[in-house]
């Protein structure tokens, strides 16, 4: 019951520039392998004539991150494209709580009457039981 | 002699309950949780479990975040031994201080595996001309609990 949240890759690269180098090494070694291994990922391969190259990657929620591959060994390339792969696409900002419930409370929330013996029972010096 | 108000502690008096009693009422009360637990009688169950180093009180469907790595791909399903506690509505098993793995069992899958945010590091010294920055991300992994059992053998 596994859905991997990364939908799409689409790898820019231009096939001349000489900081795509890493991503033209990755392209003929290790996509293949990168596609076997991750099969619900679709991975676009698309050399142009950009800038500078980039990763692109798209998740089911709509968010899409873009990483600079210029000047990047095809190993460090696997890399991120695995980290890619395992991230979803919520935003990477401070999260106050490593933990998140629906049902906190099972057995009641405690409030500070709980154990507390109720005033009808309460033997005091005045206070006779009813 | 006569009564002060030292002869006796100011704490109210305890009778201790006879052993062979005491040793019934606990084989009774235990044959009812099995009872109950065969017969599937608890709603929702939570359990205290202790993952990396922290312990952590947990239901079933809901989200734990490490700020480690686990060897586990991502959608691998894990099951964590060292349960202290498990609760329902009616009854808690505690565990001294862990549980047996025959009695327990929860189960989770590794969702994510991310980074966290960019912490940032820098020291200053005033008047020296020094500082450094750096950016921190640590490796973080999210688990989702799907279940938790409990299984009828008490004792």
């Amino acid at each position: 019951r596994y859905v991997r949240q990364l939908q799409r890759l689409q790898l820019l690269f231009s096939p001349t520039s000489a900081d795509s180098r890493g991503a033209r090494q990755f392209v003929e070694e290790a996509a293949l392998d990168f596609a076997r291994q991750h099969p619900d990922v679709v991975v676009y391969i698309s050399p142009r004539s950009i800038p500078a190259p980039l990763l692109v990657a798209e998740y089911l929620n709509g968010t899409v991150r873009e990483e600079l591959i210029a000047s990047k060994t095809s190993e460090e390339i696997v890399q991120l494209a695995t980290k890619l792969a395992g991230q979803s696409g919520l935003d990477i900002i401070r999260i106050r709580k490593p933990f998140h419930t629906d049902n906190p409370s099972i057995q009641g929330q405690w409030h500070p009457l709980t154990n507390k013996p109720s005033a009808l029972t309460v033997q005091g010096p005045r206070l006779q039981p009813q | 002699v006569a009564k002060t108000s030292l002869t006796s502690p100011p704490w109210p008096e305890v009778k201790l309950p006879d052993p062979g009693e005491e040793a019934k009422h606990h084989a009774e009360v235990v044959q009812k949780v099995n009872r109950m637990i065969a017969a599937g009688q608890y709603g929702r169950l939570f359990a205290v479990v202790h993952f990396a180093s922290k312990q952590w009180k947990v239901t079933s469907e809901d989200l734990i975040m490490m700020d480690n790595v686990l060897e586990a791909e991502c959608g691998d399903r894990i099951r964590m031994e060292k349960v202290l506690l498990v609760g329902a509505d009616d009854f808690t098993l505690i565990g001294r201080p862990l549980l047996g793995k025959e009695l327990v069992r929860v189960e989770a899958t590794v969702i994510e595996k991310t980074e966290s945010w960019p912490k940032i590091n820098m020291r200053f010294w005033k008047k020296h001309n020094y500082q450094r920055k750096r950016i921190i991300r640590n490796p973080q992994t999210v688990l989702r609990i799907n279940t938790i059992e409990i299984f009828p053998c008490l004792s």
